[in-house]
């Protein structure tokens, strides 16, 4: 018997008890309210004195009042400015060194001493930005895109054609990135560019992108609204296009966002182990390993590139726990 | 649960044979020439490399050297090195120092990831939240070698309270700081992750009609709270153990340990391509059981989950 | 079982009410809740109810009045940042008001229980519906072999003999170890006394009926005997040596039958997933009363559920109630139901009581300008159409005459929409047979009258509805559009058929994009049918917001904005975008606040009046069928059951099941004073 027919054939004890008009007892006479202190309102009147707002509007209103992306955003905004114009805060050459200032301590002009090749630290962290961030963006770009692209047609089309792509987003997520990374970027060992370094990058880490994706589609393509856009004749590309993308954003957004931070951190790992960048570009992972030997003895020369490393990839992970707030009010994480 | 088990692990051949191909496809397809790289800086002499491509079917289309591969990988030979050991010999030599490894980190991650998330989630707002949220984001965004190297200099250099590296044959103690510094991610995010869970539980109707059934602050948060919170929880942990796996190789490279991630590594600068689709498979399948464990753990905490 | 809904008793429970004072007496409440910008919000402002011992008493109110922040405040189980700012709340003559939450934990379970609105997230899924019963037993020590009957069954027990109450000591439960024996003996006991046959069997049925071990306790189980003839000695005899107390999984598998959970000792292993709606509600119910409370806080608690099981489930917990002699602070949007079901109502509006008095008085004599409203819009309460066509000074009958010679001149039929032997059948996961969601379902639908499908869920109603808008293919069976089959329709035929046959669906808050602006919403259709330019379709669209009486102001804003209502009315604005001939309403007022669904349903009457709209209405709620259809087909498990028109189904019903449709209603037997 299901749960159902058991419902219609639970007991019917007791009738409810039939009303007499009883006398009233103390506290429950008939109490009418003064009308002027409860002003009557119309039924479901607009309330039109509040400003108008999409969602996004939405979303940046509560993103501006939270300090979680007011101090990621300017330090993002800085990290930007000294990317793009590493000139305005150095004027030196961040690969003019000099062996006769090897490791030589702070002095004017030169905040962070030099490295063992004597070169500048303080200007080879400022030039060091530009690398960290465009491999991040460049990557985060690639990577929601084709994960984007993949998952919206796996969650879209269903079927036989999400079993495919499913069962090879389960091979790469099988694989962990830095592991495929190293293996392939050795191939390449002796021709190191950064697009390299981009395109293996997204090419392990387009699954997670991917996975989201794939389940945001699936969740807004099961909204109401698309059935009554079908209802009034779309077609289901037109919903594709119309609704079901612009309503999955904003957890591909959140993943991108904290993804950035996680690229720059795989980017400076694998220059770290000497099979990222070429050494000829300034890069925070290179320095650090440059600066491992002298860890014992000089260990601010690892100490700075290592901090700006850490500020940036904390600066992005503010950046995508405010964002995360502000897109998914169920996931406050403060 | 058999019938389930069955379906789950004929579902798994699929990946292990594509992740397989991947790899060997990776290591052999792309350019760079391992017989070369076994001459090292050495000339090449060409009659010395036609005879070892010969022997390790280099000379073969790759889709047979794959399946060649794949028919002695299931009698547990993966082939030589090129130096003539067999893998298996040299897996076998670095596996258990990265399991004691990865099961410390393991514990550390899981015991400290779960007190500090409790207590910040049951306790959200006051000061020692706060300082675990920082520390907790601040270990998320200093990547490892990084903390790797801060914890090598204040521990074992300025304080000499551990040992710096551990060397060949490690001790409990030798691997005590490369366990935190591997665990110490994992376990800011069980932190994040325990928390939020926490915090959203709090807030269902279950545990209000708890409190109304009369039930004390305590029993509510223990058989409520924190039971509905683990199993996410659960599900990550069990997920991490395969990519503590992959963390170990900067780890073990940062303290000179002689386990797989060292291998690994020192295997790809070789281009021991045996070696590196061996141990990769290896990893690939700790993997996949683990993420077999975990659905059935899910299912075990969860009873919405059935086995069909 | 004992009874004690007679006269005499509602004379001796009010002078018992009137000796013990109130129970609950709240006075000049009020509670805050701060913002994110940390500005105070009044929830509720200076509130002030009484509930005495044994009674019902319901706050009526729509959503966000503050009805159920108040109960919560009594509960101390305010949400978020919820505080009591002002008043006092007495239990029992104790401040609890600004109580702490351990003095909290000592009221709460044996002092007042709460029954919660939605029984889908009111249960934990992790733990069996035995063990969060169990919980509400144990933290409040619960002695499981004897019952702790509430201060007024107590009281009334010590002064009349007719209430079979007999103290303490009595109320030991029976175990289900001792029941076979028992048994065997009651049986032999009877057979001793001389009664056989007929009598002995009815007898044994009797006792295999009440003797629920963990909940049958031994004056009862002696008073069932010498009922049936066995003499008073004996029988008392058989009840002191066989009924000795309970174990702690009979009691909970007693609480739960006396819930009204059938083979409750087999649910209570189960998991709430595995429980219907209405099972899990019980559930609820036997957790709320279990540690036998005073006071037990019913929030909505069938609100989520259909009508026929909500009405079961309330006979079921006034039945229990009075017999347990609990007071029952009832909460509810529905005034039918709260005047049908408690003595005393209260009436809160925007935070505030309006109004409140004995139940029918406020009901037929509603003096406050928002009561007078909410009687007025009763659905439950309304006994005819609405008759906006008259109100324009043309009689429906002559619209509809006035259309049939249209199309007489067109030479159409007289049926524009028309379902034949429609059936449809979905593979149910992991299982062979295939599950007949409508099965051979034939109807039509009149131009320019109201058609409304009926049922409760799982009736198959809405999937005729997706059928008949050809956005579910039937199994078998035809749906013909102005004669012509849809079945047979070209991507050419169906954008025009798209264009005449428009939806208004269930969810105000699914159906319309969030991403999209209001303007944009109303607009799609005329884009999609490509259909004016840019400035055209920009004054349709005003044309089309006066036309469901929206404010042109709101063409910028989205939908997260407005309330449900309101979203509705964009809806109803966006299908009739296209000018269409037949609007097909899926349960398009059943979310909404009563104001609000007549403000809806009065625009909808006013829209078919003036463009000869035909409707197919489904809904679950008979009391709106009432007010809007002039057709009805009953729907059950897939199956047209009942076809005729609205009056005849509601003066002559055939099928029984329609009968108990329209018992359910409630309130829908209660005279109204409304001048």
């Amino acid at each position: 018997m299901t749960n159902e027919n058991l419902d219609n054939q639970l007991d019917n004890s007791g009738e409810p008890t039939p009303e007499y008009f009883m006398e009233t007892l103390p506290g429950q006479d008939r109490y009418v309210a003064p009308l002027d202190e409860t002003p009557l309102q119309d039924v479901d009147s607009v309330d039109e004195s509040a400003p108008a707002a999409s969602m996004w509007a939405d979303a940046w209103r509560t993103l501006r009042r939270n300090p979680l992306f007011i101090i990621s955003g300017i330090v993002i905004l800085f990290i930007i400015i000294v990317a793009i114009a590493p000139g305005l805060f150095t004027k030196q050459d961040p690969n003019s060194c000099d062996l006769a200032n090897s490791l030589s301590p702070a002095s004017n002009g030169h905040p962070f001493g030099y490295d063992m090749q004597g070169c500048d630290v303080y200007t080879r962290v400022v030039y060091g930005t530009r690398t960290s961030l465009s491999v991040g963006v460049l990557s985060t770009l690639l990577v929601v895109f084709v994960g984007t692209l993949i998952g919206a047609v796996a969650g879209f089309f269903g079927g036989w054609v999400d079993a495919v792509l499913s069962r090879i987003t389960d091979i790469f997520f099988a694989l962990p990135m830095l592991l495929g990374a190293i293996v392939v970027l050795q191939m390449f060992k002796t021709s190191k560019s950064i697009w390299k370094v981009v395109l293996v990058l997204a090419l392990f880490g387009w699954v997670g992108v991917c996975r989201i994706a794939r389940s945001a589609v699936l969740e807004a393509k099961n909204l109401e609204f698309n059935t009554a856009s079908t209802a009034l004749g779309s077609t289901p590309t037109r919903n594709l296009f119309r609704h079901i993308l612009p309503n999955s954003l904003a957890p591909i957004i959140v993943i991108g966002t904290t993804s950035l931070a996680s690229y720059i951190v795989a980017e400076a790992t694998l220059s770290f182990l000497g099979v990222g960048l070429p050494t000829t570009t300034v890069s925070w992972g290179g320095d650090i390993s440059s600066a491992q030997v002298n860890l014992q003895t000089d260990p601010l020369v690892l100490f700075y590139p290592s901090a700006a490393l850490a500020i940036t990839v904390l600066a992005f992970i503010m950046m995508g726990d405010a964002v995360k707030d502000a897109l998914d009010p169920k996931s406050r994480t403060a | 649960m058999g019938k389930y088990l069955l379906r789950r692990i004929l579902q798994m051949i699929p990946v292990v044979l594509g992740t397989t191909f991947l790899v060997y496809a990776l290591v052999f397809l792309l350019p760079g020439d391992p017989v070369k790289a076994m001459f090292g800086d050495k000339p090449i002499n060409e009659a010395v490399a036609a005879q070892i491509r010969a022997e390790y079917h280099l000379d073969q289309p790759f889709i047979v050297q794959y399946f060649i591969y794949l028919k002695n990988a299931l009698t547990l030979d993966f082939g030589n090195t090129f130096a003539g050991q067999p893998v298996i010999d040299e897996i076998t030599r670095a596996f258990p120092v990265t399991i004691k490894l990865g099961l410390m980190a393991f514990c550390f991650e899981a015991i400290f990831g779960v007190i500090f998330g409790i207590i910040s989630g049951l306790k959200k707002g006051k000061w020692y939240d706060t300082v675990i949220l920082i520390v907790s984001l601040l270990l998320i965004s200093v990547p490892t070698f990084v903390t790797g190297f801060v914890m090598q200099y204040l521990l074992g250099i300025q304080w000499s309270i551990l040992p710096v590296t551990a060397g060949a044959d490690p001790t409990f103690l030798d691997l005590l700081m490369p366990a935190m510094v591997l665990g110490s991610v994992s376990m800011a995010y069980i932190i994040r992750l325990t928390r939020s869970e926490i915090s959203s539980n709090i807030a269902e109707d279950y545990v209000r009609t708890a409190r109304a059934k009369g039930m004390s602050n305590g029993q509510v948060m223990l058989r409520h709270v924190l039971r509905n919170s683990l199993i996410p929880v659960v599900t990550y942990l069990g997920q991490d153990i395969g990519a503590l796996m992959g963390g170990a190789m900067i780890t073990e490279q940062i303290f000179n340990i002689h386990g797989i991630g060292f291998l690994t590594y020192q295997s790809i600068l070789k281009g021991e391509a045996n070696l590196v689709v061996s141990i990769v498979t290896l990893l690939m399948l700790i993997f996949v059981v683990c993420n077999l464990i975990v659905d059935m753990l899910y299912a075990a905490l969860d009873p919405r989950i059935r086995y069909a | 079982m004992t009874d004690n809904s007679t006269i005499d008793s509602q004379a001796q429970m009010l002078a018992m009410q009137k000796a013990h004072g109130p129970l609950l007496e709240v006075k000049d409440l009020a509670v805050d809740f701060t913002t994110d910008t940390g500005k105070p919000v009044h929830a509720v402002r200076s509130s002030s109810f009484t509930v005495y011992p044994g009674q019902w008493v319901a706050i009526v109110g729509e959503s966000g009045s503050g009805k159920s922040t108040s109960a919560m405040a009594v509960l101390g189980l305010l949400p978020g940042t919820g505080h009591v700012v002002g008043g006092s709340i007495k239990l029992d003559g104790q401040e609890i008001a600004n109580a702490k939450q351990k003095e909290f934990d000592k009221l709460r379970g044996t002092k007042m229980g709460l029954v919660p609105q939605d029984p889908m997230s009111n249960l934990n899924p992790v733990w069996r519906i035995g063990s969060q019963v169990k919980e509400a037993l144990k933290a409040n020590n619960m002695d499981v072999n004897h019952e702790k009957r509430s201060a007024l069954a107590k009281a009334l027990a010590g002064e009349d003999a007719a209430v079979k109450l007999k103290g303490n000591d009595d109320e030991t439960f029976l175990g289900s170890k001792e029941l076979p024996a028992l048994m065997d003996e009651a049986k032999k006991a009877l057979t001793a006394a001389g009664v056989t046959g007929d009598a002995f069997d009815k007898a044994v049925a009797r006792f295999e009926s009440e003797w629920v071990p963990g909940s049958e306790t031994r004056w009862r189980v002696a008073d069932d005997l010498i009922k049936a003839g066995v003499k008073d000695d004996d029988a008392w005899y058989l009840a002191k040596k066989y009924v000795i107390g309970s174990s702690m999984d009979d009691r909970i598998a007693g609480l739960l039958s006396e819930a009204g959970l059938p083979d409750a000792a087999t649910r209570a292993r189960q998991f709430p997933h595995e429980f219907s709606g209405g099972m899990r509600q019980r559930a609820l119910i036997a957790i709320g009363l279990a540690c036998r409370p005073d006071l037990l806080i019913a929030d909505e608690p069938t609100s989520a559920l259909d009508v026929t099981v909500q009405k079961r489930i309330l006979d079921h917990l006034h039945y229990l109630t009075d017999s347990l002699g609990t007071a029952v602070l009832f909460i509810t949007h529905d005034l039918g139901l709260a005047a049908e079901r408690a003595q005393h109502i209260v009436v809160m509006y925007k935070g505030q009581v309006v109004e409140s008095g004995p139940s029918l008085e406020v009901l037929q004599h509603p003096q406050h300008p928002y009561t007078k409203r909410l009687v007025a819009a009763a659905p439950s309460l309304a006994s005819q159409r609405i008759i906006s066509a008259k109100e324009r000074g043309e009689d429906a009958d002559a619209l509809l005459d006035h259309k049939i010679a249209d199309e007489n001149e067109l030479e159409k039929s007289e049926h524009i929409i028309t379902v034949e032997h429609l059936t449809k059948e979905f593979k149910l996961p992991r299982k062979k047979e295939m599950f007949k969601a409508v099965d051979d379902v034939s109807f039509s639908v009149k131009r320019g009258t109201t058609l409304a499908i009926v049922g409760e869920s799982g009736s198959g109603k809405s999937t005729v509805a997706n059928m008949v808008l050809h956005l579910l293919e039937p199994t078998s069976g035809k749906v013909f559009y102005e004669g012509r089959d849809t079945s047979t329709f070209k991507a050419k035929d169906l954008l025009g058929f798209r264009r005449h046959v428009q939806p208004v669906f269930q969810n105000p808050y699914g159906s319309l994009d969030p991403m999209y602006s209001i303007f944009r919403s109303i607009e799609e259709p005329l884009r999609i049918h490509k259909i004016g330019d840019q400035k055209w379709r920009t004054n349709r669209v005003k044309e089309l917001l006066d036309m469901v009486e929206m404010p042109q102001s709101v063409m910028g804003r989205y939908p997260n904005e407005l309330s449900g209502g309101q979203r509705q009315r964009i809806a109803i604005a966006r299908a009739m975008a296209l000018d269409p001939d037949v609007i097909v309403c899926d349960e398009a007022v059943s979310a909404l606040d009563v104001l609000v669904q007549d403000q809806v349903l009065h625009l909808l009457n006013d829209l078919q009046a003036e463009k000869g709209l035909s409707y197919l209405f489904i809904t679950h709620d008979l009391a709106v069928v009432r007010q809007i259809a002039d057709e009805v087909v009953v729907m059950q498990h897939g199956k047209l059951v009942e076809h005729a028109t609205t009056d005849e189904v509601f003066d002559h019903p055939k099928m029984q099941y329609t009968q108990d449709l329209l018992d359910a209603i409630p309130g829908g037997k209660l005279k109204l004073g409304l001048d």
